[in-house]
């Protein structure tokens, strides 16, 4: 009998544990969701009232910062992605599969700058872009969310190329390839599932950035994040539209999550 | 075909020696089998063959070509590796054509020769698959495959059967020896397994610690090991060893420890005599020693105490304590009724026995 009511007892912990997670996560964004689609008066009662419109969409759609923030997120998210796997790639491999005092000192350098918080370089960044007139540039934002990346996934990557065994690379050697060769014929195809997970990782990370599209863009190179920050004004909070703008931005990140996650879980299972 | 030669090659890490002054001829054809325990520098040996390590010191000619510095790619030798070593991203076709495409060979000839290859190794339906899609024997199979397509001059072996399961690797042992009937060419194959340095080889070499022990034909090396590791690292089960003092009697030598006399002929009496020790070690392989008595003179009687038994059918293997140590007695007829704890009677024939030096544990002949 005991042991029944103990065995109920656990089942109705697991329930609300589970539901409790999950509206911990659902719940802001269905929160986001429908103030999205109230019109200005109705978001503070988000649950009464039965007034939904989708002119919030319509309205955030002809403001032009917001275009043009979005346009200039995903250009830099992209090329972000694909300047940063390039040299991450080769940073993984080399820390992978080689020794010596070049590979301890790179070694040495991303971990320190992996330790130190970002937070911490952003305002002298700020100093930096302005000092050399990249400030509110592509340039300006794209090296810093490089060199993160560059530290944060060489490390990824070395796990990646770690797994695959190094002998189909010597045997590569064997068969009439060079070193290069080997690694961009045999190795670098292995490692794909790692560098697809890597490459949406990447991108998404780059996407919802906030702090350098805060502290190193301004009106000519506006990003998503920050512009969202902008229906923050003097006068008040423009829930409807912020809201509008952050479902917006959600939904690049939220495709490339649904149709990238296989290669994702693929390779982070490498 | 061409011959290998090493001559005095060296393998340092940093200041570590792990690879001692090799000096190995291959002739042209001879398949040579490095075989010795993990650590003893065989598989180093192998890759420095290959080009995949640097030769510290030495010299190593494939044919008349001195390759020390040339890339493994132009050495002319195909390997198959532990682990198969496929690429995972192509099918088996690919994998097998890879080498040739390297080499800028026609596709005519491509399809050409992994077809002749495909059908030596029964691969035919298995060309459109990835190697994730094959079983273990199928993969090694392929890795065969994929050194013959080539026809290079040399075969390189690193261990390639030891991830199989021993019915498998038994299989893959024959059909490596028929290969080689069909594919003649140099061939250095690495292994930790006594039986299949003693089945594949024309020659073994038996390393340890770096240092080649001996070179020879498998029954050289059975027969007449060269020191008392090599005694018992080839052999299965393992060179029995106990330690005794040498009596003359009446001008009559004989091996004796507590408990246990064995008379010596008068050929390995005198070798033994003009050796000199007192105390030796005396090796007797396991299958030697017989149960019961000798019907003649030619063999020596002693007693032991049976510790543990091994049914396998064909034969038995009993575990005994004699003098203070433990000897294997195998070819024990299956029918032979023996309970642990009895003390039974043995005997060996003396013209078997081994004998190594106290210190050196070199073979004394």
């Amino acid at each position: 009998m005991i042991a029944l009511a103990l065995h109920a007892l656990r089942r109705a912990i697991f329930a609300i544990s589970i539901a409790a997670i999950f509206v911990v996560f659902v719940g802001p964004i269905a929160i986001l969701g429908v103030t999205s689609i109230r019109p200005a008066s109705g978001v503070f009662y988000i649950w009464r009232g039965t007034n939904f419109t989708f002119n919030n969409f319509v309205e955030v759609l002809h403001q032009s910062q917001v275009v043009e923030a979005m346009w200039n997120s995903f250009v830099l998210s992209t090329s972000a992605t694909i300047l940063s796997l390039g040299i991450t790639v080769g940073s993984g491999y080399m820390l992978s599969r080689f020794g010596g005092w070049i590979q301890r000192s790179w070694f040495a350098t991303i971990y320190i700058f992996r330790t130190v918080p970002y937070i911490s370089w952003v305002l002298p960044l700020y100093l930096v872009n302005t000092r050399l007139g990249i400030y509110d540039t592509y340039v300006g934002l794209l090296l810093p969310h490089i060199a993160v990346h560059v530290c944060f996934f060489s490390w990824l990557m070395k796990g990646f190329f770690d797994g695959i065994n190094p002998s189909m690379e010597y045997a590569a050697l064997i068969d009439g390839c060079t070193r290069w060769g080997a690694f961009y014929r045999v190795a670098l195809p292995a490692a794909m599932p790692g560098i697809a997970a890597l490459a949406i990782l990447c991108w998404l990370s780059t996407w919802n950035e906030f702090l350098f599209a805060l502290i190193l863009s301004g009106k000519r190179t506006p990003l998503i994040t920050s512009t969202m920050a902008q229906f923050v004004t003097e006068t008040g909070t423009e829930w409807n539209l912020m809201s509008a703008t952050a479902v917006l931005a959600m939904m690049p990140a939220l495709l490339v999550t649904i149709f990238g996650q296989k290669y994702v879980i693929r390779g982070l299972r490498m | 075909m061409a011959e290998v030669t090493l001559q005095d090659v060296v393998k340092k890490y940093g200041t570590f020696k792990v690879v001692h002054e090799v000096n190995l001829n291959i002739a042209a054809g001879e398949f040579v089998v490095l075989v010795g325990p993990s650590g003893c520098g065989k598989s180093t040996t192998l890759r420095m063959i290959a080009g995949l390590e640097n030769i510290s010191a030495g010299t190593i000619r494939i044919g008349d070509k001195v390759v020390n510095d040339v890339p493994p790619k132009d050495r002319d030798i195909a390997m198959v590796f532990q682990n198969y070593a496929l690429y995972q991203h192509m099918t088996v076709f690919d994998n097998l054509a890879f080498g040739l495409r390297n080499r800028k060979v026609p596709e005519t000839e491509i399809t050409s020769a992994v077809t002749r290859a495909t059908q030596m190794l029964g691969l035919e339906p298995l060309l459109a698959r990835k190697p994730f899609q094959l079983s273990g024997g199928q993969q090694q199979r392929v890795a065969l495959g994929r050194c013959i397509v080539r026809r290079p001059q040399v075969f390189l072996f690193d261990e390639p059967l030891s991830n199989l399961d021993a019915k498998l690797r038994a299989q893959m042992r024959i059909e490596i020896k028929a290969l080689r009937e069909r594919v003649p060419t140099t061939s250095v194959y690495v292994t930790h397994d006594q039986v299949e340095a003693m089945t594949l080889g024309d020659r073994v070499v038996v390393m340890k610690d770096g240092w080649i022990q001996q070179i020879g034909t498998p029954l050289q090396i059975y027969n007449r090991p060269a020191n008392r590791f090599v005694a018992s690292f080839i052999g299965a089960p393992a060179m029995n060893f106990m330690k005794v003092e040498l009596v003359e009697e009446l001008g009559v030598m004989s091996a004796q420890a507590e408990d246990f006399k064995v008379e010596l002929p008068l050929e390995q009496a005198a070798v033994l005599r003009k050796h000199g020790a007192k105390m030796v070690i005396l090796g007797i392989r396991p299958e030697h020693i017989r149960f019961g008595i000798p019907s003649d003179n030619s063999g020596s009687s002693f007693s032991g105490v049976v510790t543990v038994t091994e049914q396998l059918g064909s034969e038995q293997v009993i575990a005994l304590n004699v003098a203070d140590s433990t000897m294997m007695a195998s070819r024990i007829s299956p029918e032979t009724e023996v309970s642990p704890h009895a003390s039974v009677q043995m005997w060996v024939d003396a013209k078997t026995l081994q004998f190594f030096d106290d210190k050196t544990e070199m073979a004394i002949r």
